[in-house]
């Protein structure tokens, strides 16, 4: 069966590297040309410890916790492992060391260089040398023999040679290489190898084959060789069991033989056909690391699964089946199993030690008859096969290590279901790993902190992108500070707890006005910070005690409550707080994240309450934070980032897949930031890496946004991707103006136009399509002005069918919203007053102050209530006037959007009660019929959003007239709504008038001059329509057969009434009530009819006086104009 | 032309900057920049990127050529080659001068780079040097040269031509003095 190849990965620079297990097997190790040591946890290690050994480092030797390297100053020097403290040098030689090699116990090393000579050192003591001299061209590899009795090494000069080492002599040579006169002409690098344990066999890599030779008698046994290998072999390893031997080539094949049977039981290719450079066995067996000359380090794994099946009937496979297959069922037993092993080969080291090297197969017998005698693993086999003596003996110690090791492991049952993850560390968004020494703590929009922790400097240094925030500052990072946040006020630190210290946040608030401008908090002790965040004027911090602080940025402590799970990182954005943690236990490499969202302003609140965090398969967190303007997001080791959707009920979309533009497999993009207006990711790309180096100075790189829609390539595809975009990305306007933040007014208007384009282009895609449902289908997203737009298109295109389906909709769409307006408005009135009165919301105060006594007098009873609000806002007026003319002046001179700006306007100041009875009430028809005018206009486009929104309330008067009197056919409006509505219209009327200020409206008419333009066609009009003309013939009739009705009763009666009429007889009202509007609408110049409405405002609001069914009709011509009056002014403003 | 004309002209080609203040689109009669955004890179001006060096309101990123490896290729090539060849920026001369003078703080192995592109330039001037010798001692009419840079055409072409005049002057006067001298012998 072939081993599991993995595919490569990029470990060092190009160059020759080598590659090796620690003892524990625990770490691949590798070197290279680039002067680093690198600790891999595992080939997926994505963040390797890396030790900076020199310029170049030739070879590495690994044991005992010592990590020895030859680099290129010519040394070969000492370092700790896996801390990769240095450690001291061992020897020096003239030019580099080409080779390093512990002996079988690291006590000693040997090291061959370029220099001809080798040397062997004492670890402990590096005055004890001994040098070997003989060969004549620089020393390529070296190996000890396990009993530290011979040397070998292999030359440039084309000699292998064999060294007894006490007596500094060469035993043995053969030429067996090619000659050439430096190592980098050299064809193969000939790592050549002694069996492990018994030394028995010494195998050299010769150009396509293993030559093996015997001990002592220096014979060569036999050659291993197979068609599959073209090239020349570079190096050999054996198995750690000494059975099995693998040997890589020059054009990347590696070719692992049973030395037993030898037999090939694996082959591999590697996938690029770089030479394999380094080679190394598992403690265990089953895996091989290897590395290449390109710097790529690879794995193999199940190596020990071949041989089982292929060798199974050879007596001491079986012993090494059992072996293989303990290590093979729970690979994380390695540390219980190993000093086991350790021990048992020690007591044969130290055997060997005692008695001389002849006497070894004399003194191994004892120990196997003790093994046996407690042997319960199928020993009878052992021993029964003598012609194999030198192999079985290995297979003995492993025997017998195989039983003492069954003993501990086979009692646990073993676990056979998903692993569950580690899981992932706490981090601060936008900070590279602890360990380098060299690392950004932060980098975010505000700044960069970068810390520098080696031999010269422990320093914390903080730049600003914006140097007007502040000058950038050098700290002495005494503390040992590990975390940090930056913000536009202060700079956060902390730093973990020592065995005296307690864990400390320490804040620079260097924008404080005063001038002690640090502050510094202790933890409580065993209470680690894990994470903190800076937001505005606050701080917050975590701790390992589940704990979340809230501190002032001045440094008052603040609410503090507990986390639901480990914190793994926090984020801050102005009053928002957004806490990501580890909800469970993930399973299978996924992590179980859990996320909630609070405000911490004036009024607190937890807007997602600890929902999961959706993270891509297999993936872990690595950035989370906000959007510029405010909108959470976060992005997860696959390189997607995820955005919240807040108009999907808080939902995450995916935004972008950074991996998509990455040019390389290794190669990832750190996310530093996301803005949404203009719609920017800034990232910085790393080559090979997942984090940037602080030197070079990284630059940062903009990555567009593309939400992950089908079919992108086709033109449907792009559009709906495009608009969607939009969507999601505006969506954070909406929060914006919720939460009373500063918003461009012009952005959002530009987007919504945007968005309404898409919408248009979409729909003449479908048209040409011939889709006309799908037409029907983007309509119902179109607002009011888009639609007419489609209405015109689809008429033109000759798609009457469409067209008038579309107008259906249009009505239909109309009309829903004018419901749901109403009785939105309906209850959010009635909760309004009760919270407003009572909780006091900051906002609204200065509306309320004012009409609390009216307010109680308007509960009396429910009609009330409409009453209250609409002086209200006429209150309100007056206030507000200032401020908006202004406003509003500056927009009119633009252009015709210009009504919208006191729409949006008391929009926003409604917004929080949604359906508040507008303040402007009294131009609500004014405002409804100029935008509604507007929307015919040229600049539709800029202005249709808020139009329907807006509008539509004023307008509800209107629809419902529409469909009763121009189209009859419509479906009918509820009763309930038209009483509604009718009350809404009705009863403001008398307080209008007593409480209105005319000079005030005058003003608001002059300031406003196209408002009243249009208002006053609409005025004009007013008393003209069908209906009202009706309603004054026949309101004797309604009164007389029902004398006890009210006011709003008489005109629902009326509207009934009117509506059973025949169609020929309204339509001879409507006509009656045009003939009159037609002739207004003609007449005179603009200045004129500012005049002109003032008077008949004026005129208006005194007849308001009269009994309410008067103002009632008033009210409800307005509306029936609409449509005349919306041709009327698209003319007029077609003349301008 | 000036040397210091042929600067002015390398002074627009665009380089990378990273601002570190803001500021908002700003209309030029070369056209609009900006806007600028703290941390953000973007394309300025040379003379822009220079001056806001100076008063030290950004840092600038190095040209993508403007790297000891690529340079040491170009360079190489330039050996190897008797004919000129392309360079990766029209004016890469002035940008090196300009942008080591005033941001050496900004590019790594700033020495090395100056070095190489002076190498780089030497070169090329000893090639116009040996082309201009045998163009006038082969008494060619025309010549064409390919991949020259501004200020390197700039460095000769005055002094050149002029000599060239003076050179068919001194030929076409010595003719007709020896004309007559034949004549009156």
């Amino acid at each position: 069966m072939p081993s599991t190849k993995h595919s490569m990965r990029y470990g060092h620079t190009e160059g020759h590297t080598d590659v090796c297990f620690d003892d524990k097997g625990s770490y691949i190790v590798t070197c290279g040309s680039d002067g680093d040591v690198r600790i891999w946890e595992n080939l997926d290690d994505d963040d390797p410890k890396s030790v900076s050994v020199g310029d170049r480092a030739y070879s590495f030797a690994l044991k005992n916790g010592k990590l020895v390297t030859a680099v290129s100053n010519n040394t070969v020097q000492i370092h700790t492992f896996p801390e990769g403290v240095p450690d001291g040098i061992l020897t020096r030689f003239t030019t580099n060391a080409n080779h390093v090699t512990f002996n079988a116990d690291g006590t000693q090393i040997a090291a061959g260089s370029s220099d001809f000579l080798v040397k062997i050192v004492q670890v402990d003591d590096s005055s004890q040398q001994k040098t070997l001299r003989g060969h004549e061209a620089p020393v390529l590899s070296l190996a000890f023999d396990p009993k530290d009795a011979f040397l070998a090494s292999a030359s440039c000069d084309g000699f292998v040679r064999v060294w007894n080492i006490a007596e500094q002599i060469c035993e043995m040579s053969w030429s067996l290489l090619q000659k050439c006169n430096d190592v980098v002409n050299v064809k193969s690098i000939c790592r050549l190898a002694w069996q492990p344990k018994s030394g028995k066999l010494l195998a050299i890599p010769v150009e396509k084959s293993v030559q093996l030779y015997e001990r002592d008698s220096w014979s060569n046994q036999f050659n291993l060789s197979d068609d599959f290998l073209t090239q020349i072999l570079n190096v050999v390893s054996w198995s750690p069991c000494g059975q099995y031997l693998s040997a890589g080539s020059i054009d990347g094949c590696i070719v692992i033989w049973n030395v037993v049977t030898k037999q090939c039981i694996d082959r591999v290719k590697h996938d690029r056909g770089y030479t394999i450079c380094g080679l190394a066995w598992h403690p265990s067996g089953g895996q091989i690391a290897y590395t290449d000359t390109e710097g790529n380090l690879g794995l193999l794994e199940n190596v020990c699964d071949g041989q089982v099946k292929k060798s199974s009937d050879k007596v001491q496979s079986v012993a090494t089946r059992d072996y293989d297959s303990l290590f093979d069922d729970d690979d994380n037993d390695f540390l219980n199993r190993e000093p086991v092993e350790c021990q048992e080969e020690k007591a044969v080291e130290e055997d060997d030690d005692i008695i001389p090297i002849s006497g070894r197969l004399r003194h191994h017998g004892p120990i196997l008859d003790d093994d046996n005698s407690i042997d319960d693993v199928p020993s009878p086999k052992l021993g029964t096969d003598p012609g194999k003596t030198e192999v079985e003996e290995d297979g003995y110690v492993k025997a017998s290590s195989v039983q003492s090791l069954t003993a501990t492991a086979f009692q646990r049952p073993i676990y056979d279901g998903p692993k569950p993850t580690p899981r992932q560390k706490p981090f601060q968004s936008g900070s590279t790993p602890s360990h380098l020494m060299h690392r950004f703590m932060v980098w975010n929009s505000v700044g960069v902190i970068r810390c520098y922790n080696d031999e010269h400097d422990n320093a914390v240094d903080v730049e600003f992108h914006d140097t007007s925030v502040h000058h950038a500052m050098h700290l002495t990072n005494t503390l040992n500070h590990t975390i940090a946040d930056l913000s536009q006020e202060a700079v956060l630190l902390a730093c973990e707890s020592t065995d005296e210290l307690t864990s400390k946040l320490q804040c620079l608030h260097f924008s404080s006005w005063d001038t002690s401008k640090e502050w510094m908090v202790d933890m409580p002790k065993g209470e680690d910070i894990e994470a903190v965040c800076l937001g505005q004027g606050w701080v917050g911090c975590a701790t390992s005690a589940l704990l979340l602080r809230l501190f002032t940025v001045g440094g008052i402590q603040k609410e503090i409550f507990s986390l639901p799970g480990p914190v793994v990182s926090l984020a801050a954005h102005g009053e928002q707080l957004l806490i990501v943690y580890h909800r469970a236990v993930g399973f299978d490499e996924e992590q179980c994240l859990g996320v909630q969202l609070m405000e911490i302003g004036k009024r607190k609140r937890q807007v997602l309450h600890g929902d999961p965090l959706p993270l891509t398969r297999k993936s872990y967190l690595t950035w989370q934070g906000f959007s510029a303007e405010g909108t959470p997001c976060y992005v997860d080791s696959e390189g997607i980032v995820r955005l919240l959707n807040r108009a999907l009920g808080n939902t995450w979309t995916p935004v972008c897949d950074t991996r998509e533009h990455c040019k390389g497999k290794s190669d990832h993009y750190w996310v530093v930031g996301i803005l949404e207006n203009p719609q920017q990711l800034r990232c910085i790309p790393c080559k090979g890496a997942r984090f940037p180096p602080t030197l070079p100075r990284p630059a940062v790189a903009i990555l567009p946004f593309k939400l992950p829609y089908c079919q992108i390539t086709t033109e449907k595809g792009q559009m709906e991707e495009q608009f969607w975009r939009s969507i999601v990305f505006s969506s954070h306007l909406e929060y914006l103006s919720k939460n009373e933040y500063e918003y461009d007014e012009n952005y959002k208007n530009q987007t919504t136009k945007e968005q309404q384009e898409h919408l248009m282009k979409m729909f003449a895609l479908s048209c040409k399509l011939e889709r006309e449902f799908r037409c029907i289908e983007l309509a119902e997203l179109m607002t009011q002005n888009v639609m007419n737009l489609a209405i015109k298109y689809a008429s033109r295109s000759k798609r009457l069918m469409l067209a008038q389906r579309l107008s259906d909709l249009a009505l239909e769409k109309e009309a829903v919203l004018a419901a749901s307006h109403q009785q939105q408005e309906d209850e959010a009135e009635e909760e309004d007053f009760q919270t407003r009165i009572n909780a006091g919301y900051s906002r609204t105060a200065t509306e309320w102050n004012l009409p609390p006594p009216r307010n109680v007098e308007c509960e009396q009873d429910t009609e009330a209530l409409n009453d209250a609000d609409a002086p209200e806002g006429d209150e309100m007026e007056p206030e507000e006037m200032p401020a908006m003319s202004k406003q509003r002046l500056n927009s009119f001179s633009n252009d015709v959007s210009s009504p919208e700006t006191p729409s949006i306007r008391s929009g926003a100041v409604i917004s929080s009660s949604q359906g508040r009875v507008n303040p402007f009430k009294v131009y609500s028809n004014q405002k409804g019929v100029v935008a509604s005018g507007s929307s015919v206009s040229p600049n539709i486009l800029d202005n249709m959003n808020k139009f329907t929104k807006k509008s539509t309330p004023n307008n509800q008067a209107t629809n419902k007239q529409k469909t009763l009197v121009i189209k009859p056919l419509m479906p009918k409006p509820k009763s309930k709504l038209t009483q509604g509505t009718l009350f809404h219209s009705a009863t403001p009327k008398p307080e209008i008038k007593k409480t209105k200020q005319k000079e005030k409206e005058s003003k608001t008419e002059n300031t406003v001059p196209k408002i009243s333009i249009s208002s006053e066609k609409t005025e004009n009009k007013k008393p003209k329509t069908g209906f009202q003309l009706w309603m004054e013939e026949n309101r004797g009739d309604i009164l007389a057969s029902n004398p006890d009705l009210e006011e709003s009763d008489i005109i629902k009666e009326g509207m009934s009434r009117f509506r059973i009429l025949s169609s020929e007889e309204r339509m001879m009202w409507i006509e009656k009530a045009k003939g009159g509007g037609g002739t207004a609408a003609d007449s005179t110049e603009i200045k004129k009819r500012k005049r002109e409405t003032d008077e008949s405002k004026d005129g208006r609001e005194s007849q308001a006086g009269e009994p309410a069914d008067d103002s009632n009709t008033t009210k409800k011509k307005k509306p029936l104009d609409q449509s005349t009056s919306m041709k009327l002014s698209t003319f007029v403003f077609k003349k301008d | 032309m000036e040397p210091a004309e042929v600067e002015f002209l390398a002074e627009k080609e665009p380089v990378t900057v990273v601002p570190n203040f803001s500021l908002d689109r700003i209309y030029l009669i070369g056209g609009d920049l900006g806007p600028f955004n703290p941390g953000l890179p973007m394309e300025v001006p040379l003379w822009l990127a220079v001056n806001l060096k100076q008063r030290q309101k950004c840092r600038i990123m190095p040209p993508e050529w403007m790297d000891v490896e690529k340079l040491e290729e170009i360079r190489e090539q330039e050996r190897r080659e008797d004919t000129f060849t392309p360079m990766p920026s029209p004016y890469y001369m002035e940008l090196t001068k300009l942008l080591l003078n005033h941001a050496s703080d900004n590019i790594p192995k700033a020495d090395e780079i100056r070095t190489l592109v002076k190498d780089i330039w030497d070169t090329r001037l000893s090639k116009l040097r040996l082309s201009a010798d045998r163009f006038v001692r082969e008494q060619e009419a025309h010549a064409k040269l390919d991949n020259l840079t501004l200020m390197e055409i700039n460095t000769t072409a005055a002094f050149f031509t002029e000599s060239l005049n003076h050179m068919y002057k001194l030929r076409t006067n010595l003719q007709p003095i020896e004309g007559a001298q034949s004549q009156e012998y």
